[in-house]
């Protein structure tokens, strides 16, 4: 029975450009994806316009791949549009789920990173203090290109968003179950994260022993046991607040996990999970843990660059979202 | 600012430990310490129960400084090593709270026992004070914005 | 009462002793009477500030035992009350009690304070001795049990305020004096000891001077809630002072007055009031305290001495202090003492302690007389070496400092072990007069929406009187589920209950909110209101309006009934999302595993059997005995061959003991109730054995010196070997030096081995019995004979033993010159090195750890000391408990002791396993974690975490999962905090629950959203 195609869409807000090179890691199931849907709209790879966009009938789109973070007017008015123009918005990738390391951003303001970008690095010659306008008078008319946002923003905190699929990319095998699930139509309820409930650790083939440690490492100051959690010698591993569904392939290569599927269900907070979670356990080592208030603040203070570490891809979708400015 | 310094009350959410500071609480209580009336109490069995996803949460709804309270280092934890947890637990959040720009002093860990009444009533006291020197929570300003 | 005893025991006597033999007997289905001469109960631990060694703070660990006995269904407190007359005999005795008016209505005064604070008398303040005031209205402390008023009628004006600010009309000016009789099956004395009387001690000029205060008095002025707030003052003119002496042995160790004992707890406590009051004063503090001997002979003791010394600076001057005189000018005291260089010195002082000692209770003769009970000579109870906890009379036991003086977690052992005693006696009678309560079936509400009830108290005007509390109703009934609200006088008392009762019918209420007092003294009376109404316990929830807004906010009402509107709104955020919560219950095996067959092994078996439980005895050797089989003799005269002889065919005769010999645990596994462990037997197979409880009874092991010459020649002994020679008859030596503290009090091992000293008298006495011209010379660092032994040293000294003290800077030297052993030491009074050729030396050698305890400890997953014994869950008030439930130790294994100390501790062992045995089903606090298996990662991090070892990994699926092992969860929520993906949840505080209310107290207004 000649089923009708569906229709999907692509694009790419505040991000890298690895997600979209990771729609193309699924490789010969691109095929298969052909099969059953055609590409209306996919900036990086057709010409498409805006315009073309805006004259869709709403809902025409079936389903939008939607990656990166929203941080400018331009990415704001898309995620809109596309908001409007597409039946299922799917929050593709880091960025779009969780705010991305762009997120990270939001340890500044727009004021700090212009300064920064436009006259402090080392290669800008910029003595007039010459800084990007939205709108500029030119001979020809005005020129506008999109306004720069304070605070870096998810997907979901812009638009309303149907699914998120985790991963700084997303692992193959997380692209491949949500084409699927369409594909078959067998989505989950909508909001839902296409990957499993529980966290990476379930999936990390090492070895876990106990987790008492009182020394930390970042990961060039040691070469770990390959076959035991890393987390259990003294490297912090993102795995245990960080949701399954890459199949721990950092782990492999015997990297930390550093967080990119965001939350598990039940620990929105991912920041503050491992915060817990860590501080918990570090200091264990010791008989009963009896240290002065001044040895724990030793303990603590081995961990180098917290928020980096604790919310590297979660800033924008954390319980505070950014710092707080003064000025 | 809306609220000036002056006529600026903080408000402060504590999570007090079953065992040793909700007891001093009460202990202030009986003994009839008063102390200004700031603080908004909630009761954990322990100071290892307090997540420091509810300070977060106390922040974001505008609370202006959060207390956690348990018993006395080193032994007197009702359930051995609770308040080794929130020891380490609350002094790691507040280095991150400083990156988040909040100021850690907004925070703010005590160990009070069952027959502290007046120390209890003592930190609440000079913890109005320091918050109101601080100024309301910038998270709440913000908001206003 | 089929045999005609009585399944019920009085204790006398309501301080820590008393409420832990109490609890014991309450927790093992017997009925309690528990009588105290105070109106409330709490003993002298209740007015101490900290507790040594750990420093624990005395309240915070006295308070949760004094609200259990006050709201333990199985235990009737009389307090304001003495115990008149005893007839019949052990199993039914009769008692006549007195109660003594109150002019309070126990029934109907709730505690609430209102009469003391309008009384206008100004009375003397008991509990803080003297230091403050008090109204002639009154309890002795606000943490008081049963928080019930009383009118000093001495101090009373009769001016009837307090009757007409009552609004529970409780005030009875008229009551009177009543006798009441109760039927009990055993008596348990625990009347504690009465401070002495520092005036008697005239030379030091307690009385006369303001700053010569004593113990006691300097327990309450360090406390937080003593008469400074917890600031060190001088009593006379309210300065910091900065320099204190501590005066060992008021009233202790003194042939003048007549007790020649030691009071045996003073050192520890003058040790730990020196050192908090360092903490405590700000500026610089000087402390010294002028001792004669230093008796830190507990388990840690000798640690918290030398961190005294080395980190607090404390100073020791080993001298009598002669007298103390004041400059009236100052306040000064001027302290006279013979410096250890022999000469009188004085040092001024801006404040001086004295460490009085324990003298025998008040009115002991007529409570002796009363009940038919010897006493000794300084009217002490009179006990045995073997029997310490058995009064003259049987079925009357007694325990704590009544039988001897002695700390606190000795009296508690004692208590437990008493408990144990009067259970045997009863054992038939278990379960018989302790009331069973029926509930109404639970009602299922997790299909209905949340209908809130909201009772909002007045607590008479305590709340009421601030708090705009109608008010406070109206709002309660704009919040969202919040169906129902209303005010009540007294939330608490009786009528209400019914009420409560009534609305939850009426408006099927599926959660109830009560705002009134603290939910730590009052939740459990809630909960059973609703539980009696068929609701789950669970479904009720707390605010504190008084003890956090009206009694705190009492000059800014509107403040306080803004403040109270928030809690409510808090905790209606919580209730609504209350989950009922079931009490996890586990079957028991009513039988137990004792793990070594000495003394303190043996005694516990029989105990137990007595009781009627099956017992597995494993013991390592082949015969019965450990340690007891070397002891030939004791100091107080008793035949310990004899006693072991009788205790061993006890055993063996026993049909409900197994004795397994040559055996060994091999193997552990279970939980409180249910364990399963293998017994290897001496013909190397293996048995599978199950029982409920575990007792460690694994003893210790005589240290064998390297120093001094042991082991290299034959005329060097150790105590024990000495013993043997002395007791077969081959002893014939004419001059012996005995050299105490080996292996004991040093770097490898900082702690007192406890025996030694007491070994040392017991032998030199022995060897001037078989020839009173044999030279005796006894080389010790302090003569820790406390207690009772103290009588024997001087004895020993007296009968020509010459005591000759060194430090560690010059320990004596052996060595062997020529064929004879010569011993070299300095002599500090002559202050010159002295050598004498004994025919032997005898090393007092430590009594160190079963070098098998490491093995045991993992095997059973508990700690042990740095030092190799077994650590207690509480080195104060859980002597003989594990932390982990179900695991008990006594005896050596827990730190050296005597063994009238052993058979307390294995006797009290017994007593806290039956509270287990005595049950067929433990019911578990309901508020336990739990695991959600489809969140959780088997990341490990929660098992590393709890202290209870709770928490087991499971394998399911080939995933591995956390697992709660519910009867041993505390139910802290250390481990669901720390769980990174929050698979754990626990009840009754989830992070749901925890949530709603904080962004319902950050919520200016709710709007009703209903």
């Amino acid at each position: 029975m000649a089923k009708q195609k569906l229709k999907f869409a692509f694009y790419w807000a505040a991000s890298c450009g690895g997600c979209e090179i990771a729609v193309l890691d699924i490789n010969e199931k691109i095929l298969d994806v052909v099969q059953v849907a055609d590409i209306v709209f996919w900036p990086v790879a057709m010409d498409i316009k805006y315009k073309d966009v805006e004259n869709m009938p709403d809902k025409y789109i079936d389903v939008c791949f939607f990656n990166g973070g929203i941080r400018n007017s331009e990415q704001e008015h898309m995620a809109k549009l596309l908001r409007q123009k597409s039946k299922i918005l799917v929050a593709y990738g880091a960025c779009a789920h969780l705010g991305g390391v762009p997120g990270l951003a939001n340890l500044h303001n727009k004021k700090e990173i212009f300064e920064k970008v436009y006259v402090q690095t080392f290669s800008t010659h910029n003595p007039n203090g010459v800084f990007p306008q939205p709108k500029v008078q030119v001979k020809e008319g005005v020129l506008e290109i999109p306004e720069f946002y304070d605070t870096v923003r998810t997907l979901d905190q812009t638009v309303e968003v149907d699914y998120y699929v985790p991963g700084c990319p997303p692992a193959v095998e997380r692209t491949v179950f949500a084409l699927e699930a369409i594909a078959k139509g067998e989505l989950p309820p909508k909001g839902s994260v296409l990957a499993p409930l529980k966290s990476v650790c379930d999936e990390c083939a090492k070895k876990k022993e106990n987790k008492k440690i009182s020394r930390i490492y970042r990961v060039y100051e040691k070469t770990p046991d390959p076959e035991r959690c890393l987390l259990e010698q003294g490297i912090i591993c993102m795995g245990p607040a960080t949701r399954g569904g890459c199949g721990a392939r950092c782990l492999k290569a015997d990297m930390p996990c550093t967080g990119c599927g965001g939350p598990c269900p039940n620990a929105p907070e991912q920041g503050a999970a491992m915060i817990s979670a860590l501080a918990s356990i570090l200091g264990l080592e010791e008989e009963k843990e009896k240290y002065t208030e001044e040895e724990v603040e030793k303990l603590i203070d081995q961990i180098k660059d917290p928020v980096g570490t604790f919310y590297m891809y979660g800033l924008p979708a954390s319980i505070l979202r950014r710092k707080v400015m003064r000025s | 600012m809306s609220e000036t310094q002056k006529d600026f009350e903080p408000k402060i959410v504590g999570f007090l430990c079953n065992w040793c500071a909700y007891a001093g609480a009460d202990l202030a209580g009986v003994s009839r310490i008063q102390y200004p009336p700031n603080i908004r109490v909630i009761r954990v069995m322990c100071s290892g129960r307090i997540d420091p996803a509810f300070i977060l949460e106390a922040l974001k709804n505008g609370a202006d400084g959060v207390l956690v309270a348990g018993c006395h280092l080193p032994s007197d934890c009702h359930y051995l090593s609770g308040n080794f947890k929130a020891l380490r637990r609350v002094m790691l959040l507040k280095k991150v709270l400083k990156d988040f720009g909040i100021e850690p002093e907004r925070v703010r860990l005590e160990w009070v026992s069952a027959s502290e009444g007046d120390k209890f009533a003592a930190v609440v006291r000079d913890m109005v004070e320091q918050i109101k020197k601080l100024g309301p929570n910038p998270l709440k300003m913000e908001a206003k914005k | 009462m089929a045999n005609g005893k009585v399944g019920a025991v009085l204790v006398v006597g309501g301080g820590v002793a008393g409420i832990q033999a109490a609890l014991d007997l309450a927790d093992s289905g017997f009925k309690v009477y528990m009588v105290d001469e105070s109106p409330s109960i709490g003993g002298v631990m209740a007015q101490l500030d900290k507790t040594f060694p750990t420093n624990d703070c005395s309240m915070c660990i006295l308070a949760p035992k004094l609200v259990a006995a006050g709201r333990h269904p199985n235990i009737s407190l009389i307090t304001n009350s003495e115990v008149l007359g005893l007839s019949g005999e052990a199993g039914n005795f009769e008692v006549k009690i007195r109660k003594r008016s109150r002019y309070i209505n126990e029934e109907k005064c709730n505690g609430c304070g209102l009469c003391a604070q309008k009384c206008p008398v100004e009375a003397i303040d008991t509990y803080n001795k003297g230091l403050t005031d008090r109204s002639a209205v009154y309890v002795e402390f606000p943490q008081a049990v049963p928080l019930r008023y009383k009118i000093d009628r001495e101090k009373c004006i009769g001016c009837k305020t307090c009757q007409e600010v009552c609004k529970a009309n409780a005030v009875e000016y008229d009551q009177k004096d009543s006798e009441i009789t109760l039927k009990v099956g055993a008596v348990i004395l625990a009347p504690g000891f009465e401070p002495f009387d520092a005036r008697l001690k005239s030379e030091y000029g307690y009385g006369r001077y303001a700053n010569v205060v004593t113990s006691i008095e300097f327990e309450r002025i360090l406390s937080a809630s003593g008469p400074y707030g917890g600031i060190v003052l001088r009593p006379s003119d309210g300065e910091i002072p900065r320099k204190i002496a501590f005066v060992q042995c008021v009233g202790s160790r003194d042939a003048q007055l007549g007790n020649l004992y030691c009071s045996a707890a003073c050192c520890m406590y003058s040790i730990k009031e020196a050192i908090i009051a360092k903490e405590h004063v700000p500026t610089k503090l000087d402390c010294t305290i002028f001792y004669m001997d230093i008796r830190a002979y507990g388990k840690e003791f000798d640690a918290y001495y030398k961190r005294a010394q080395e980190e607090y600076g404390i100073r020791f001057v080993r001298s009598r202090v002669a007298s103390i005189t004041e400059d009236p000018a100052t306040g000064n005291l001027f302290v006279h003492y013979v410096g250890e260089d022999e000469t009188p010195r004085v040092e001024e002082f801006d404040m001086v302690v004295l460490s009085t000692g324990m003298q025998p209770p008040k009115n002991v003769e007529k409570l002796a007389k009363a009940l038919g009970i010897k006493l000794n000579k300084y009217k002490f109870c009179e006990t045995g070496a073997f029997t310490p906890l058995e009064t003259s009379k049987p079925g009357v036991f007694v325990c704590g400092a009544f039988s001897s003086p002695k700390d606190i977690p000795e009296s508690v052992a004692q208590a437990s072990g008493a408990a144990a005693k009067a259970m045997a006696i009863i054992a038939p009678e278990r379960g018989k007069l302790v009331a069973v309560k029926e509930y109404p079936p639970e009602r299922d509400v997790s299909q209905e929406e949340p209908r809130i009830g909201v009772f909002i108290c007045h607590c008479g005007i305590n709340i009421g009187g601030i708090v705009r509390v109608p008010e406070v109703v109206e709002y309660a009934k704009t919040l969202p589920n919040v169906v129902y609200a209303e005010d009540n006088l007294y939330t608490c008392s009786d009528d209400t209950q019914k009420r409560i009762r009534e609305k939850i019918k009426e408006y099927n209420l599926n959660r109830v909110v009560v705002a009134s007092c603290t939910p730590r003294t009052h939740e459990p009376l809630f909960r059973e209101t609703v539980r009696e109404a068929g609701l789950n316990p669970y479904l009720f929830e707390m605010a504190n309006i008084r003890d956090q807004c009206s009694w705190v906010h009492m000059h800014e009402p509107d403040a306080a009934t803004e403040k109270a509107k928030d809690l409510v709104r808090s905790v209606v955020a919580k209730a609504r999302l209350l989950k009922p919560l079931k009490n996890p219950t586990v079957n028991v095996t009513p039988a137990a595993l004792v793990i070594g067959g000495g003394v303190a092994g043996m005694t516990a078996a029989l105990e137990l059997a007595n009781q009627g439980f099956e017992v597995h005895l494993v013991e390592r050797e082949k015969e019965l005995g450990g340690h007891l089989r070397k002891i030939y003799y004791l100091l107080e005269g008793e035949d310990p061959q004899d006693h072991l002889q009788k205790l061993v065919k006890a055993v063996m005769e026993n049909r409900l003991i197994h004795v397994y010999l040559g055996a060994e645990v091999v193997e552990v596994s279970g939980f409180v109730g249910n364990f399963k462990s293998k017994i290897r037997l001496n013909n190397g197979e293996e048995k599978q054995v199950e029982h409920g409880v575990v007792i460690v009874a694994t003893g210790a092991v005589e240290y064998k010196p390297k120093e001094y010459l042991y082991g290299v020649d034959p005329r060097v002994l150790t105590q024990h070997e000495l013993e043997e020679k002395i007791a077969k008859g081959r002893f014939n030596a004419r001059k012996v030096v005995m050299i105490q503290c080996v292996g004991a009090r040093n770097e490898e091992r900082p702690n007192c081995a406890r025996i030694c000293c007491g070994q040392a008298i017991k032998n030199a006495l022995k060897i001037k019995e078989l020839d009173p011209d044999a030279e005796v010379y006894i080389l010790y660092k302090d003569v820790r004979s406390y207690g009772f032994k103290e009588e024997y040293y001087r004895e020993a000294a007296n009968k020509g033993v010459i005591f000759i003290n060194y430090s560690d800077d010059r320990k004596p030297k052996v060595s062997n010159e020529g064929g004879k052993l010569k011993v070299s030491f300095y002599e500090p009074v002559l202050k010159q090195e002295i050598q004498i050729q004994p025919d032997i030396v005898v090393l007092s050698a430590a009594t160190i750890p079963n070098p098998d305890n490491k093995r045991i400890a993992e095997m059973l997953k508990v700690p042990l000391t740095k030092d190799g014994f077994f650590l207690e869950a509480h080195m104060k008030l859980r002597p003989v408990d594990f932390q982990t439930d179900g695991v008990f130790l006594c005896g050596m294994a827990h730190s050296p002791k005597y063994i009238d100390e052993s058979i307390a501790q294995a006797c009290a062992a017994a007593a806290r396993a039956a509270t287990i045995l005595s049950k067929k089903v433990l019911e578990m606090e309901g508020i336990v974690a739990k695991v959600d298996e489809d969140l959780c990662s088997g990341c490990k991090i929660c098992e590393s975490l709890c202290p209870y070892g709770a928490i087991e990994m499971l394998e399911k699926e080939g995933k591995t999962v956390a697992h709660v092992i519910e009867a041993l969860c505390k139910g802290c929520g250390v481990c669901g905090t720390a769980c990174p993906t929050k698979a754990i949840v626990l009840g009754h505080f989830t992070t749901e629950e925890i949530l709603a209310q904080v962004r319902a107290i950050m919520r200016e207004m709710e709007v009703a959203a209903k």
